[in-house]
């Protein structure tokens, strides 16, 4: 990411005076904060654009935030038809349901830069950004498998049913293959602190040893903290929650028994993706392609580099 | 027309239906699963039960009395935030101790009340339909909560939390805080529906609401008691559930509006109102609340279908209290 | 005696009902004939419903036949019947609020003009078949807009539409004015003289008298008198129905008055009633009469709080201001409304929840005390003489037994000032004797009493003093000897020739 923020700055100087003739849009379409993750990658985009506001005055934004496939449609559509847009940021809820409305806007002459969920059709964007899920699955399984040498017995909660949380979710089970790891039972917490909390519950009612516990996100971590503490089992060694919130991060730094690491994925992806664009816009710099940002594991050596405490993920 | 053939007292499906929907859920848990009937179980179930089961009991009310309140999961969820932000902003005044617990309950409360009387303000007063007023509210506090969490989660300060955690987790004699407050509320509930004048004019209300004004019956007052009555729940469930995690988020009671809807259903009371019965509640949530956990206990079926299982279960328990119908 | 020889169009042979182990209908015979109109009277619960909802198949029978032509049918539903020819206009109305005149009357019969529906042609085919009625109302009209009488001729100008060779009607008089009344006789007449065999319920007698060529009397689920109807006279029907002797209907008149219980002046319900005055005294009774819609219903509903309404009330004597229902029942004000169906009782809830309802605070410290609740249940059984099990619901009891429900639910509240709303609509004579006792009762126990009818002889023979309303306006006041039907029906039209002196206020 250094990388590109150091060109980012490069050209902001080259570039700023050669375009101030006519102000150009940008629409940026996501889906609205309904959890953590979600939550902070608004954070990012709303602070990515106003900073890019303010550097670059010929450069419009227009944020629209969706609480579900539909309304996020329409927010395209009404991107492209009334405010004229010359680029589209866009986080699809759902793949199916947004490549052909996506589509129309490249067909139309539009930038479009696609960030997380990939379409169904390979090649309508112009530039990918996304994180890695099999990445994320793979790093998270790799330290389940170095933390139990001797292998051991672990549960695993899963997201809300989507290609993301399967991709997750493979990634894990590869890299575990083989290593002893027995996964007793996945249920799906949805992403929720509530649910994960009670799934968590009846995970420790049914196996009286679990050794460890995969939680694939912190939201769910919270909840499965919660649920191991309330029942007094002191069996669980450590649970592996992943996304990088910043209170899981610092317990991590604090170096805490139960949260000895985590797995980013990063929602300031979507930071990247519209500095990129905005850079593509108002420049001639090539910045089409894909960029994929990988997961990095966190531990209590490098997890200071990891913690943004204004964040509020 | 003087013949008065009392007919043989027959068993009444409408009764027993949800009752027989429980037992088997029970006995098909015990069978799958051994630790299913241990005590830490039992009491997981009951205790999550609890805040659904809280806010179905006021639903049910609502809802005999020809209402519908679909604003309760959100209300939670800006009930559980406000409350959280007040008792963390108060922290460094009061410090860690049962006054600021007691600040906490009395906002939660306080909140429920309101909010609960504006949408009975609204409802009654304005003369607005329900299910419109308290979609919008739904919206309203949901959004709020966000807002409030600037789109990601409040916690509450962690010692606090530590302290405020027996609330949830603590009891008597072995008896979670959660599941004795819901029993004290069923119970009164159930007197209050079966026994009181207050009940009466509920069933009264749903059930011909003309006829109820030209009995004399103060409809307007006593559909804003339902209304406010179930605000006031709302904030005694997230009074429970705010020690739970401490935390509230967007995703904090998420669709709680429609299990307490389903379990007052799945318990016999009409959805168009006039009649209702609190213990036929309890058993509803009791249903929903088992349904998951004995999924999650076993590996009958791909969790996919965790929804279409729990969706089936609540159309046979409506199903199996439908008698059949005299006389077609 | 021509009838006899011609086939009937539509009958029942040795029909019988049961619902479980009840029989309700016992081996009933009876025959439409075309041409011919038909009455069936009975008192409530004598099993009239029962034989008409088997004649248009909306129930098959437990035993016997229904003959079609001669021929034994069995009709699977009412559609059946329908497509035969056989319409029923039930006497609560079957149409659809919210439509207009015209698409009720073609609901489900719709003309089309290829794709699309022909409205004009179905106004017009709607304003004709009206005309045949003499009703004027507009087809764009909306029925929740029209009157009960125009609803009626609706409900009949469907049937005509529909070629009906047999129209069946459910007492579809209740509701009617006077005049209403003769219009749809009149119609009725008319029917008959182009081929359609009528039959029809009613409990006024006079229009049986006046109109019907055969008679059925029923009693108990059975036929107890059959035969043409020029064979009975209204005395012999109402004995017949009864099964007793019936001496006088009205109970005599008590001529005790005491204070002024009720003083009103200038009261204004708007948009139904202006500048009303009238006083009532406790232990008498007032008669209201006057035309459907001349406002009556409207002006006591407002004073009881049911409406909006502005202007003085004084209740024994002192000023009082009411809102709200709660707060006229406050000031021993209760009124009972004419529509027990939808504003009086709880159809799907038992006796003993409808009786307390209104007074459910004597019945309650904080809990309810049930055993109370089933003695005033029992008081209630045995003083207004209810009928039919005590476990039901209330929509299964008959109208008359409804009816007392209703009264003892009103009379639990004990209030001085009582105003009842047409006490006997729908009810059977043998049930009406027993609701005017009751009601001089309550008078000579010192309560005030209005009344309000469209039976003009019930006025007459119930109250010491009649008011006649007029468009929202009263007409006039009549007592003693003045009070007469042509008096009344003067002052209701507004041919106001006669001399009464106009209220003493």
């Amino acid at each position: 990411m250094k990388r590109l923020i150091s060109a980012l700055a490069i050209s902001t100087a080259l570039v700023t005076p050669a375009l101030a003739q006519d102000t150009q849009v940008i629409g940026v379409s996501i889906p609205a904060a309904t959890h953590g993750w979600a939550g902070g990658m608004n954070y990012f985009a709303q602070s990515a654009i106003d900073r890019l506001e303010e550097t670059y005055p010929q450069l419009d934004f227009v944020l629209a935030t969706a609480a579900d496939p539909s309304r996020q449609v329409n927010d395209i559509e009404d991107m492209l038809a009334t405010r004229n847009i010359s680029a589209l940021v866009v986080l699809p809820f759902e793949s199916e349901p947004l490549t052909g409305p996506v589509q129309a806007v490249a067909d139309a002459g539009v930038w479009v830069t696609v960030v997380d969920r990939g379409l169904s059709v390979e090649g309508i964007e112009d530039l990918y950004v996304a994180g890695d899920n099999p990445g994320f699955g793979r790093v998270s399984g790799e330290y389940m498998a170095s933390q139990m040498p001797d292998g051991g017995d672990i549960v695993v909660l899963r997201g809300i049913p989507t290609t993301i949380d399967n991709e997750r979710v493979a990634g894990f089970e590869e890299a575990i293959e083989g290593s002893g790891i027995n996964v007793l039972g996945m249920e799906h917490g949805n992403w929720n602190r509530d649910t994960s909390f009670e799934v968590m519950q009846d995970f420790l009612s049914r196996h009286p040893q679990i050794d460890a516990v995969w939680a694939s996100d912190d939201d769910m971590a919270i909840g499965v903290l919660a649920a191991i503490e309330a029942a007094g089992r002191d069996d669980v060694q450590f649970v592996l929650g992943g996304a990088g919130m910043k209170e899981m991060v610092q317990r991590v730094m604090d170096g805490d028994e139960m949260i000895p690491a985590n797995v980013t994925y990063p929602p300031s992806m979507i930071a990247t993706a519209i500095e990129v664009t905005a850079l593509g816009v108002v420049s001639q710099t090539p910045v089409s392609g894909e960029f994929i940002i990988g997961s990095v594991l966190v531990t209590q050596d490098n997890a200071e580099e990891f913690y943004y405490p204004d964040s509020p993920f | 027309m003087t013949i008065a053939v009392t007919a043989p007292r027959k068993i009444k499906m409408s009764v027993i239906g949800p009752i027989v929907a429980l037992v088997v859920l029970i006995i098909m848990g015990a069978l799958m699963n051994p630790n299913f009937l241990s005590a830490g179980n039992i009491s997981n179930v009951l205790s999550r039960s609890a805040f659904i089961g809280i806010i179905a009991v006021g639903m049910t009310f609502v809802i005999t009395a020809g209402g519908l309140d679909l604003s309760v999961g959100s209300m939670a969820a800006f009930i559980a935030g406000l409350m959280i932000l007040v008792m963390n902003t108060a922290l460094p005044v009061m410090g860690i101790g049962i006054p600021i617990v007691l600040l906490g309950m009395a906002v939660a409360l306080a909140a429920g009340l309101f909010a609960g009387m504006l949408n009975g303000v609204l409802i009654t007063r304005l003369g607005m339909d329900a299910f419109i007023v308290t979609l919008g509210s739904m919206g309203i506090y949901r959004s709020l909560v966000t807002w409030l969490a600037d789109g990601g989660t409040l916690s509450l300060d962690f010692s606090l939390r530590t302290f405020y955690q027996p609330v949830y987790y603590g009891g008597i004699l072995g008896v979670s805080w959660p599941i004795i407050v819901f029993a004290l509320v069923v119970i009164g509930g159930e007197l209050l529906m079966r026994s009181t004048p207050f009940g009466r004019h509920c069933a009264a209300i749903g059930s011909n609401d003309q006829v109820a004004r030209y009995s004399s019956v103060r409809v307007a007052r006593v559909r804003m008691l339902t209304y406010v009555m179930l605000g006031i729940l709302v904030g005694i469930a997230t009074i429970m559930y705010v020690p739970r995690l401490g935390s509230a988020s967007s995703a904090t009671g998420l669709l709680w509006e429609l299990e307490a809807i389903a379990a007052v259903i799945v318990g016999g009371t009409a959805l168009k109102g006039g009649f209702g019965r609190v213990w036929g509640t309890v058993i509803g949530v009791l249903i929903l609340t088992l349904i998951g956990n004995i999924l999650n206990l076993t590996d009958l079926v791909s969790p996919y279908l965790n929804g279409a299982i729990q969706g089936a279960i609540i159309i046979l328990a409506v199903v199996l209290q439908r008698g059949r119908k005299p006389g077609q | 005696m021509g009838h006899a020889v011609t086939t009937p169009v539509l009958a029942l042979s040795k029909v019988s009902k049961s619902f479980g182990p009840i029989e309700v209908l016992h081996g009933a015979d009876i025959a439409l004939h075309p041409g011919r109109v038909h009455a069936l009277i009975g008192e409530n619960g004598a099993g009239k419903s029962t034989m008409m909802k088997i004649l248009t198949g909306y129930q098959p029978p437990s035993a016997g036949q229904v003959m079609l032509q001669g021929q034994p049918v069995s009709f699977a539903d009412m559609g059946q019947a329908e497509a035969q020819g056989i319409s029923l206009i039930h006497q609560e109305f079957n149409l659809a609020d919210h439509l207009t005149v015209a698409e009720n009357i073609f609901l489900g019969s719709e003309l089309r003009r290829g794709w699309f529906l022909d409205k004009p042609a179905m106004r017009a085919r709607s304003r004709d078949l009206l005309g045949r009625l003499r009703c004027d109302v507009d087809p764009d009209r909306l029925i929740s807009d029209l009157s009960n009488s125009d609803k009626q001729m609706v409900e009949i100008a469907k049937a005509l539409l529909r070629d009906t060779n047999v129209l069946i009607m459910d007492e579809p008089t209740a509701v009617l004015t006077r005049t209403e009344t003769a219009v749809l006789l009149d119609q009725v007449r008319a029917l008959r003289d182009h081929g359609t065999a009528v039959l029809f319920t009613s409990h006024k007698l006079d229009e049986v008298v006046a109109i019907a060529d055969d008679l059925t009397i029923m009693r108990d689920g059975s036929v107890v008198w059959s035969g043409p109807a020029n064979e009975m006279d209204e005395h012999q029907m109402a004995e017949a129905m009864v099964g007793r002797e019936i001496s006088t209907l009205y109970p005599p008149k008590d001529s005790t008055k005491g204070a002024l219980a009720l003083e009103v002046e200038g009261f204004h319900v708007p948009g139904f009633a202006e500048d009303i005055h009238f006083t009532l005294r406790k232990g008498e009774v007032l008669g209201i009469a006057g035309l459907i819609g001349s406002g009556r219903t409207e002006t006591f509903e407002g004073l009881a709080g049911l409406r909006d309404a502005h202007g003085t009330v004084r209740i024994n004597g002192n000023p009082v201001t009411i809102r709200h229902p709660w707060e006229a029942l406050a000031l021993g004000l209760a009124y009972l409304t004419e529509d027990r169906k939808t504003r009086g009782l709880l159809l799907t809830k038992g006796l003993r929840e409808n009786l307390t309802l209104q007074s459910l605070h004597k019945f309650s410290n904080w809990m309810i005390d049930a055993k109370a609740e089933e003695a005033a249940l029992n008081h209630a059984i045995a003083e207004f003489d209810i009928r039919g099990s005590r476990d039901v619901d209330v929509g299964s009891l008959s109208g008359g037994n409804q009816q007392k429900l209703l009264f003892a639910k009103t009379m639990l509240s004990d209030p001085d000032i009582l105003v009842i709303d047409e006490p006997t609509r729908g009810i059977d004579i043998g049930t009406k004797q027993q609701m005017y006792e009751f009601i001089r009762k309550l008078a000579s126990e010192g309560r005030a009493i209005v009344v309000i009818s469209s039976e003009m002889q019930e006025v007459i023979g119930l109250a010491d003093r009649v008011l006649v309303m007029r468009q929202g306006r009263i007409a006039g006041e009549l007592t003693g000897d003045s009070a007469t039907e042509d008096a009344i029906v003067r002052l209701a039209m507004g041919l106001g020739q006669t001399t009464i002196l106009e209220g003493t206020i």
